[in-house]
C-alpha cells in the first residue's frame, strides 16, 4: 500500500490556497481572453485584408485578359490588311493565289502518283502538301525581292512584311486544304466567293493559333484555351467586319493606330459581356440580381479599358511590349514591395483565434501559473520539508519513504488534473456563451488544448518532482527544477516569434531556435487547428517525459541520505 | 547469548559515516539494554545527531551498521518505526494551520486511536496547541514536538537535544516525564548538550568528540563515587611544604598560591583533617566531581595530544 491517507491530507491543507488562486486566476484568465475575443470580431479585419488581396489577383487576370484580347484584334487587322487588302486588289492576286495553289499542288501531287504508282494518303499527302505550302512561300518572298518590276502586287508586299514564314505557311496549308475538299469554288474566279473562302479559313487558323497559344499557357485546360479561342475567332470575325467596312471608303489607307479605338471598345465589350455570362443568371433572376450583375460586368469594363489605356501609354512612351503588358496588368499586390505585399498577404491569412488562444494562452500565458503552482507545490512536497525538517514527523512514524514520495505525487498529479478540470470546463462554457462550434475554435479543438496543456505540465510536474527527490536543499531544487521550466517557458515566449504562427512580418526565424530548447515545443497546438494527427506523437512524448522523471523521482527518494 | 540479544535494543557496530573534511562519525560502537536511559553528550557537530539519524535509517552508513530490536535501521527503518518515537534536533513543522491540526494529523499517521495520552502529555507541558505553529515561540515549539513524540507510548524514545528552547522550570517538568517513561521501562537514547540533565536522567553517557566516542560514563558509578577532591590553601608556607612531604595524593599543585588539590576516598578524610588541624589554612573547598568534570578532564587529556588540531 503506497497511499498515506493522512499525508494526503496534510499536503491538501498545506496547499489549498495556492490551487485554489492559481485555478480562479487561470479560468478567470481564459473565460475573459475567449469571451472578449468572441465578442469582438478580430477576423474582421483578416477577412477584408483577404479580400483585398483575392480582388487583386481577380482584376490581375482580368487586366491580362483585356490586354491578350486587344492584342490579339490588332493582330487580326495587321493580318487582315495584308491579306484583305491583296483580295481587293483582285485578279492580280486571284489568279496568283490560286495559280501558285493549284499547279505547286497538282504538279507535287502528279510527281508522287508516278513515282510511287498510287494516290498519296496520309502521312505521305501531309509530307505533299507541307512541300506546297514551303514553296509557295518561297515563290512569294522571290517576288519580293522584284518590288517594282510587277505592277499591282504592291499590296501583297505589305503581307509579307507582316507575316512570318511560318504563319503564311501555315495559312498556306489551309488553302491547299480547302481547294483539296472543294476544287470547283476555289478555282471560281468570283472575288466575293474567293473574300468568303479566304476569311473562312482566317478565322479557322485564328482559332488553331490561339489554342495553341493559349493550351501552352500555365494553369489553361483544353476546355478553357478552346474557349478562349472562340472569343479569339468571334474578335477576327469583328475585325475584318470592321476593316472591310473602312477599306471601302475609298479614302481608306491602313494604319493600325486607326483600329486601336476601336480594338479598344471591342475588347472592353466582349468582358463585360463575358462577366455578365460568368453569372450564370437564370431567366427568372430578379432585378436586384441583375443590376448588381451589370455592376460588377461594368466595373470589369472600367477595369479592362484601364489596362488597356496603360497599356498604350507605355507603348507609346517606348516601353517594351512585355514591360508595357507588366506595368498594366500590376494589381495592388505587385505594386507594393514584395516582402511587404507577401507580409501582408500572410496577416490576410493568419488565424488571430488561433494564435492567441492556442500559441499565446494554452502555450504561455496559461500555463505561467500552473507552472509556479507545479514548482512551488513539487518543491514544498519533498525537498522542502527535508530542508526545514518537518519531514522526519512523517518519517518517524511508521510510513515508508516510498509512501511518502507515491502520495505526495498523487496529489501533485490530482491537484494539477483537477484544475485542468476547471479549466476545461471554463473555457468549454465560454466557447459556448460565443457560438460554440460556429466559433473559430470547435469544441473538440479547446479539449485537445486542455489535455494538452495538461500533459505539458505533467511533464514539468515530473521533471519538479524529481529534482524535489533529488534533491535535500529547497535551493537547489527550486534553481534547477523551477529554474529549467521557467527558462522553457521563456524559450517559448521567445520561440514564439520564430515560429510559422507567427506572420512573417513579424518572424524572425533564427528565433525559432529557443524552440528546440524547450519541452513546451512537444504540445504542437498548430497540428491540433490544422486537422493533423502529428500533435499525438508530442502528446506521447510528453506523458514519457512526466512518467519517467516522476519513477527516477521516486527512486531517488528510496535511496538518498535524508538530514532529518 | 540468546538473552543477552534480548536485553539489547540498540546496537552499533563500526558505524562510520565520513562528510570528508573530518567532519561525521568513525567507528562508533555501543549498546544500549533494554529500559536503559542512554545519553549522548558533545560539541556542536561533534556527530551527535549523525549518530542518530543513522539509528532512524534516515541516512545510509558507509561502514558497519545500526540494529534496532535486531533489524538493520536501513534496511527496516519501515519495520523499526512501528517501536520508535523520535524527537528532531531541528524544530520545523508542517505546513499546518495551528497545534492541534497538526497533532491530530500526526496521530493519523502514526495510526492513534484516543488522543487520552496527548491529553496528558499537552496539560502535563501546559501547552496551548491551538496557536498557530508559525507563530509559536521556540518553546512552545519544543513542547509540541515533545507531544507529537510521546503521545505514541512506544517502547523507544529517541530525543535529538529534546530540552532546546525549554525555560528552567519546563526543563525540570520534561525530565519528570522522562522519569515517567524510564519507570514505564522504556529506552531512551537521548543527546544534550547539558550535562546536568543527562546526569539526571541517564544511566549511561556517551562523550563524543570529532565523530568519535571518547567515553561512556557510567553515571551510577560516578554519583555513587567514593573518591572526592579539595582544594585547600595554606596561610603559612611553612605549613604549605609540610603538607607536600605527606602522603595524600596531590592531583594539582600551585606552589604560587601555596594551593594544592587532594583526591581521597571518603574513609581517609578524617586522616586529611587530623593532619590539617596544625596547620593555618587561608580555605578548604570540595570540587564537585560531577560527570561534566569527568569529561572535561578526559577531554583536556584528549587535547594535550591533538593541541594544533584547534590552532
Amino acid at each position: 500500500m503506497f497511499f498515506s491517507k493522512a499525508l494526503f491530507k496534510q499536503s491538501m491543507k498545506a496547499n489549498w490556497v495556492k490551487w485554489l488562486s492559481v485555478t480562479l486566476a487561470t479560468c478567470v484568465m481564459l473565460a475573459i481572453v475567449i469571451i472578449v475575443l468572441g465578442s469582438l470580431s478580430i477576423n474582421d479585419i483578416r477577412d477584408s485584408l483577404k479580400n483585398v488581396f483575392t480582388q487583386a489577383d481577380q482584376e490581375s487576370v482580368l487586366k491580362e485578359n483585356a490586354i491578350d484580347s486587344y492584342d490579339a484584334y490588332l493582330t487580326t487587322t495587321d493580318f487582315e490588311n495584308g491579306i484583305v487588302s491583296i483580295t481587293s486588289n483582285a485578279l492580280a492576286w486571284n489568279y496568283y493565289l490560286r495559280g501558285q495553289v493549284t499547279s505547286t499542288y497538282d504538279a507535287n501531287k502528279t510527281a508522287y502518283e508516278t513515282e510511287n504508282g498510287a494516290q498519296p494518303e496520309g502521312e505521305a499527302l501531309a509530307q505533299i502538301q507541307n512541300q506546297t505550302a514551303a514553296e509557295i512561300v518561297q515563290n512569294l518572298r522571290e517576288l519580293a525581292g522584284q518590288v517594282g518590276q510587277i505592277p499591282g502586287f504592291e499590296d501583297m508586299l505589305a503581307m509579307l512584311e507582316n507575316l512570318s514564314d511560318e504563319q503564311l505557311a501555315q495559312f498556306m496549308l489551309i488553302l491547299i486544304r480547302t481547294y483539296e475538299q472543294n476544287p470547283t469554288d476555289f478555282a471560281s474566279s468570283d472575288n466575293a466567293t474567293l473574300i468568303a473562302a479566304v476569311n473562312e479559313v482566317y478565322y479557322d487558323y485564328v482559332y488553331e493559333m490561339a489554342y495553341e497559344t493559349y493550351l501552352a499557357k500555365e494553369d489553361q485546360t483544353p476546355e478553357s484555351a478552346a474557349s478562349a479561342a472562340a472569343s479569339a475567332e468571334e474578335l477576327a470575325g469583328k475585325a475584318v467586319v470592321q476593316y472591310q467596312t473602312l477599306s471601302s471608303q475609298s479614302s481608306f489607307v491602313y494604319s493600325q493606330e486607326l483600329f486601336k479605338p476601336y480594338a479598344q471598345t471591342e475588347v472592353n465589350e466582349m468582358i463585360k459581356s463575358q462577366v455578365l455570362q460568368s453569372f450564370n443568371l437564370p431567366e427568372d433572376a430578379t432585378d436586384e440580381q441583375r443590376s448588381e450583375a451589370e455592376q460588377y460586368a461594368v466595373a470589369a469594363k472600367v477595369i479592362s479599358n484601364t489596362a488597356i489605356s496603360t497599356y498604350e501609354l507605355w507603348l507609346s512612351e517606348g516601353a517594351t511590349a512585355e514591360d508595357a503588358r507588366i506595368e498594366a496588368t500590376a494589381s495592388i499586390t505587385d505594386q507594393i514591395d514584395e516582402k511587404v505585399a507577401e507580409a501582408l498577404s500572410e496577416l490576410g491569412n493568419m488565424d488571430i483565434y488561433g494564435l492567441i488562444i492556442g500559441s499565446i494562452f494554452y502555450r504561455i500565458a496559461g500555463i505561467l501559473l500552473p507552472m509556479v503552482y507545479v514548482i512551488m507545490v513539487a518543491n514544498g512536497l519533498l525537498a522542502g520539508q527535508v530542508d526545514s525538517g518537518s519531514m522526519a514527523y512523517v518519517l518517524s512514524t511508521p510510513t515508508k519513504r516510498r509512501t511518502v514520495s507515491t502520495t505526495q505525487m498523487l496529489y501533485l498529479l490530482v491537484s494539477l488534473f483537477a484544475m485542468f478540470a476547471c479549466v476545461t470546463a471554463v473555457s468549454v462554457v465560454s466557447i459556448w456563451i460565443v457560438g460554440g462550434n460556429a466559433f473559430a475554435i470547435n469544441f473538440g479543438e479547446i479539449l485537445l488544448f486542455n489535455l494538452g496543456a495538461f500533459l505539458t505540465m505533467f511533464a514539468f510536474a515530473g521533471f519538479c518532482f524529481m529534482c524535489s527527490a533529488i534533491f535535500n536543499r529547497t535551493k537547489y531544487s527550486l534553481s534547477i527544477g523551477g529554474g529549467i521550466s521557467i527558462f522553457m517557458l521563456v524559450c517559448t515566449i521567445l520561440g514564439l516569434f520564430g515560429s510559422s504562427v507567427v506572420p512573417s512580418a513579424m518572424r524572425i526565424d533564427q528565433m525559432n531556435f529557443f524552440n528546440y530548447l524547450s519541452l513546451i515545443t512537444l504540445f504542437d497546438t498548430t497540428s491540433i487547428l490544422s486537422g493533423g494527427l502529428n500533435y499525438l506523437i508530442g502528446f506521447g512524448a510528453l506523458a514519457i517525459v512526466g512518467i519517467v522523471t516522476f519513477v527516477i523521482g521516486t527512486f531517488c527518494f528510496d535511496k538518498k541520505d535524508l538530514p532529518l | 547469548m540468546e538473552e543477552e540479544k534480548q536485553e539489547t535494543v540498540i546496537k552499533a557496530e563500526n558505524l562510520t559515516k565520513d562528510y570528508g573534511q573530518g567532519r561525521g562519525i568513525f567507528d562508533l560502537n555501543f549498546e544500549v539494554k533494554k529500559g536503559e536511559t542512554f545519553g549522548f553528550v558533545g560539541t556542536n557537530g561533534s556527530g551527535k545527531t549523525t549518530t542518530i539519524r543513522n539509528i532512524m535509517g534516515f541516512i545510509k552508513p558507509q561502514k558497519g551498521h545500526v540494529s534496532v530490536l535486531g533489524q538493520h535501521a536501513w534496511e527496516k527503518s519501515y519495520e523499526i518505526k512501528s517501536h520508535v518515537s523520535y524527537i528532531p534536533g531541528e524544530i520545523a513543522f508542517p505546513d499546518l494551520n495551528n497545534g492541534i491540526t497538526f497533532l491530530k494529523n500526526q496521530a493519523e499517521l502514526l495510526g492513534l486511536k484516543s488522543m487520552d495520552y496527548a491529553n496528558y502529555l499537552i496539560k502535563k507541558l501546559q501547552l496551548d496547541p491551538s496557536a498557530n505553529l508559525k507563530r509559536m515561540s521556540k518553546g512552545m515549539k519544543q513542547k509540541t514536538a515533545i507531544v507529537a513524540a510521546l503521545m505514541s507510548d512506544k517502547e523507544i524514545l529517541i530525543l535529538d537535544e529534546p530540552t532546546t528552547g525549554l525555560d528552567p522550570l519546563m526543563r525540570e517538568t520534561f525530565i519528570k516525564l522522562i522519569f515517567e517513561q524510564k519507570a514505564k521501562g522504556k529506552t531512551i537514547l537521548m543527546s544534550s548538550q547539558m550535562f546536568d540533565e543527562l546526569e539526571q536522567t541517564c544511566d549511561r553517557v556517551a562523550l563524543i568528540y570529532n565523530g568519535r566516542i571518547v567515553d561512556i560514563a557510567d553515571v551510577n558509578a560516578l554519583k555513587n563515587s567514593t573518591m572526592k577532591q579539595y582544594k585547600i590553601e595554606f596561610l603559612e608556607k611553612e605549613d604549605y611544604k609540610r603538607f607536600k612531604r605527606t602522603k595524600f595524593k596531590v592531583v594539582r599543585d600551585q606552589p604560587q598560591y601555596t594551593q594544592v588539590t587532594v583526591e581521597i576516598d571518603d574513609k581517609d578524610v578524617n586522616r586529611l583533617f587530623k593532619t590539617l588541624a596544625k596547620s593555618k589554612l587561608k580555605f578548604i573547598a570540595e570540587i564537585k566531581f560531577n560527570l561534566e568534570k569527568h569529561f572535561k578532564d578526559i577531554l583536556a587529556n584528549q587535547l594535550k595530544g591533538e593541541e594544533n588540531v584547534f590552532q
